[in-house]
């Protein structure tokens, strides 16, 4: 039987290397499925950087008890009991420390990424968007109302979003938004949006029977183009 | 006079039931709706319900000035070997423990059933049955889920043994504790019918303004969640008092068995988070009964206010699920390693702060609703920082298996699969409290698949390792090792590939509570399906397994697993007193490996 110093260093090993393996898998990987905003961008990076920090963690538990499975498993017919180890003073605070640090670097991250998605920088561009049982209206700065949302790209747009009815909620996933809709209350989403190009949105919060079908078409495309676009929407009947 | 029974509460229920409803059909003039009518209906009903069961009889005879009739009342604590006491108002809390054990597992075969219609409609893109009917399954299938995992472990688990881990006869209030028990049927029924009445689409969440349009269904279970909310209440303050008054002498609280604290901890999260949730639910009732506004902005009202309060009760209500749990689990480690519990002071201390912690966390479920920006920060701290005490459960559970003994009975293959599930929960977590990541997974099948991870990993896995390891106890019988083999292998494989590729469908844009997605998605949804119907298939191994070894399998000896708490050292299953003479207790329960006696709490001679 070996040592129990020796255990723990073949298991610290296995644990080194499969953690050194995974990370370099994850790093520099898109895990988003597509992006065209800078919030998108934020929250790609974001979501590699949770990954890469959660694999020494997957792996360290793993490690412990698929090692413990293979060499700690006792005969059938042994009764023995295991030494009494009642605790480790040195690998609770270690334990503790190590989490606690993690988690406060984690949450460093995330804010800082919060202040870039949800920051107070100024918008270029509002839209007003009204969403009912089961649609979309958006209201453009010079009154006029679509069923598609158009955006400018490169500039600072805002939604103003509330709704009618029940909650709903305008994700846009290429933009990297999501946003509820509620009664009685205006809310906001901001973007910057980097990819002229058509997207689809949708309806995130269930609100009823056409929920599922509650989509969207998303442009975004230069302002000039917005402009003649708007040009020749058909004025709000009355 | 009838005796109370199982008939007379019925009869008593439609009677109830007759009066309430049918008093405002006659007296409203005909300004009442179906509403207000099912309303006074159901509480006269469960009032008649519990009359009928004999629920207030030794109550009432104290206050009409009689005596208690002593036959009555030693009755009622229910006779061992007659199987009619699991069908009464029995005091005995083993026999609530059993009753509650049972109805969870019934529930929770009808909920997995829901759930097998939902991935069926799932399983190709398009409308396969009809969406309406989907939001209702699915939004049963959660009403049901969730009452599974905040009753079993706690009502059923925790009833058969706090009493007799602290070597106490009873708990303190056996009567109330039946009363909890009974309090559940006739609001399960309502949950189960409630497609009869129209359904509800509003998911278990009720978010108004959609739950205050929804069908006469959404209000049975608003109703059936209020009623299970006051007996979760009753039952919190009955374990609260039985472990803080009634532990046997040498049992100080630092010598109590794990699952007890865990058990301790879950009570006082019941005891403080649950009247809030039913203060919300009878708010939103009393918008859609009374024409009050609470929820309704027309009127002055505020919709996100009912998800602050819904989520102060309901996240705390991971907490109530996910502790216990954690408490089984931690009690079988050590028995199956042959290791004492690895840090147990940090580990009761590590339940503690998941406690206090989780009501500062709540509105993590709301990074997206419209609330002010100001509060997304420290609730983004909060909830990254539970996820330390609750990592003290996987040094705890690792501290104790490394360098033990390991034995791989059923029971310790699912301590295993509950660290492996938990674990993935738990990461998944982060990237949920992180919002940067939760605003992309915020209402998609991530979620989805994140609280499954949680609640099958904490809650699911430790009632089945629980119900396995403490099996015989409960029966006096063993349970099959291989079906229990056969069991867990099938279910954590079918349960990875149900809801692993959960993840990736969500971070791809799959919505959650949809019936129909992008044709592209197809591929992974049938696989998940079929993967999801061998959860069912699995089940059914453990139902087999637990119905027949409890008619048939061999009868077992007190302490089959050479286990130190307590409840091993009586007979299985014990006898209806429990303690023939007063135990007495001189250490922790985990002292194995040391030649000192091999249990520290013996029934002194």
């Amino acid at each position: 039987m070996p040592s129990p110093r020796r255990h723990l260093l073949t298991a610290a090993a296995a644990w080194a290397v499969l953690s050194v393996v995974s990370v370099a898998l994850v790093a520099g990987i898109q895990i988003l499925p597509e992006i065209a905003s800078r919030e998108a961008q934020v929250e790609d990076a974001a979501f590699v950087l949770l990954t890469a920090a959660a694999m020494p963690v997957l792996m360290f538990v793993l490690v412990g008890l698929a090692y413990s499975a293979l060499r700690f498993r006792a005969g059938d017919d042994d009764d023995e009991d295991g030494p009494p180890i009642h605790g480790h003073g040195g690998v609770q605070a270690v334990w503790l420390g190590v989490s606690s640090l993690l988690v406060l670097g984690l949450f460093g991250y995330g804010a800082v990424g919060l202040l870039e998605i949800r920051g107070s920088e100024p918008a270029d561009y509002v839209v007003e968007v009204v969403a009912e049982q089961w649609a979309w209206h958006f209201i453009y700065p010079d009154g006029t109302e679509t069923k598609e949302l158009h955006v400018p790209v490169d500039r600072r747009v805002r939604l103003d979003i509330t709704s009618d009815d029940a909650i709903h909620s305008l994700w846009i996933p290429a933009f990297g938004i999501k946003q509820d809709a509620v009664q009685g209350r205006t809310t906001y989403a901001s973007m910057t949006v980097t990819q002229p190009g058509t997207y689809g949105g949708m309806c995130a919060e269930l609100c009823g029977l056409g929920h599922t079908g509650m989509t969207v078409t998303v442009v975004a495309q230069s302002m000039a183009d917005l402009e003649a676009w708007l040009h020749d929407q058909p004025p709000v009947p009355e | 006079m009838m005796r109370p029974s199982l008939l007379r509460a019925l009869i008593g229920a439609v009677l109830g039931f007759a009066i309430g409803g049918g008093s405002l059909v006659l007296l409203g003039g005909g300004e009442m709706g179906p509403g207000q009518i099912l309303g006074l209906g159901y509480l006269l009903a469960l009032l008649g319900f519990l009359l009928g069961i004999g629920a207030f009889r030794f109550w009432w005879a104290w206050i009409a000035g009689g005596e208690v009739d002593p036959a009555d009342e030693h009755a009622a604590h229910g006779a061992a070997g007659d199987w009619r006491r699991y069908l009464r108002f029995t005091t005995d809390h083993k026999v609530i423990g059993i009753q509650y054990l049972v109805t969870a597992f019934v529930l929770f075969l009808v909920a997995g059933l829901a759930a097998m219609f939902m991935r069926f409609e799932l399983a190709q893109p398009g409308i396969q049955v009809n969406k309406d009917f989907y939001n209702t399954v699915m939004s049963t299938h959660g009403a049901m889920m969730i009452t599974v995992a905040l009753v079993s472990i706690i009502g059923g688990l925790g009833n058969f043994l706090v009493p007799l881990m602290i070597g106490t006869r009873d708990m303190a209030f056996p009567k109330a504790n039946a009363l909890s028990y009974w309090l559940l049927p006739l609001a399960l029924l309502m949950v189960a019918i409630n497609p009869l009445l129209g359904g509800f689409d509003s998911g278990w969440t009720a978010y108004p303004p959609l739950s205050q349009q929804a069908n006469l269904g959404q209000q049975a279970y608003l109703m059936a969640f209020i009623t299970i909310g006051v007996s979760s209440i009753l039952s919190a303050i009955n374990f609260l008092v039985t472990v803080f008054r009634m532990r046997a002498p040498g049992m100080t609280l630092f010598r109590m068995p794990i699952f007890v604290w865990a058990m301790t901890v879950t009570a006082s999260l019941v005891l403080i988070a649950t009247s809030v949730v039913a203060a919300a639910f009878t708010m939103l009732l009393f918008d859609r009964l009374l024409g009050t506004g609470f929820f309704r902005p027309s009127r002055g009202g505020d919709v996100i206010l009912f998800q602050h309060l819904f989520w102060f009760y309901s996240h705390p209500a991971v907490y109530i699920m996910a502790v216990p749990g954690l408490g089984a689990i931690l009690e079988i480690v050590p028995v199956f390693a042959r290791k004492p519990l690895f840090a147990y002071p940090l580990a009761v201390a590590s339940f503690i702060g998941i406690g206090v912690l989780s009501f500062m966390v709540w509105a993590h479920h709301m990074f997206v609703s419209g609330m002010a920006d100001a509060f997304h920060i420290p609730i983004m701290f909060t909830t990254e920082v539970i996820s330390v005490p609750t990592g003290i459960v996987f040094l705890s559970a690792l501290g104790t298996i490394w360098l033990g003994r390991i034995r791989f009975a059923t029971p310790m293959l699912f301590v295993f699969g509950f660290l492996a599930a938990f674990l993935v929960g738990g990461i998944t977590g982060v990237y949920l409290a992180d919002v940067p990541t939760d605003i992309v997974l915020s209402d998609t099948y991530f979620v989805v698949a994140h609280f499954h991870y949680t609640i099958v990993g904490g809650t699911i896995y430790g009632l089945f390792a629980g119900t396995y390891y403490w099996f015989p106890k409960l029966t006096g019988r063993m349970y099959s090792e291989g079906l229990g083999r056969l069991h867990f292998w099938w279910f954590s494989l079918a349960f990875h590939a149900t809801f692993l590729p959960m993840f990736w469908l969500g971070i791809e844009g799959m919505r959650r509570r949809v019936a129909d997605y992008p044709a592209e998605m197809g591929a992974v949804n049938l696989f998940v399906s079929f993967a999801a119907l061998n959860i069912g298939l699995a089940v059914a191994v453990f139902v087999v397994n637990m119905v027949r070894s409890w008619r048939r399998g061999p009868a077992t000896v007190a302490n089959p697993w050479r286990a130190q708490t307590l409840e091993w050292q009586l007979a299985s299953p014990p006898p209806v007193d429990n303690f023939e003479h007063q135990p007495t207790v001189s250490a922790t329960p985990y002292q194995y490996g040391s030649a000192a006696a091999p249990s520290p709490g013996h029934p002194a001679p």
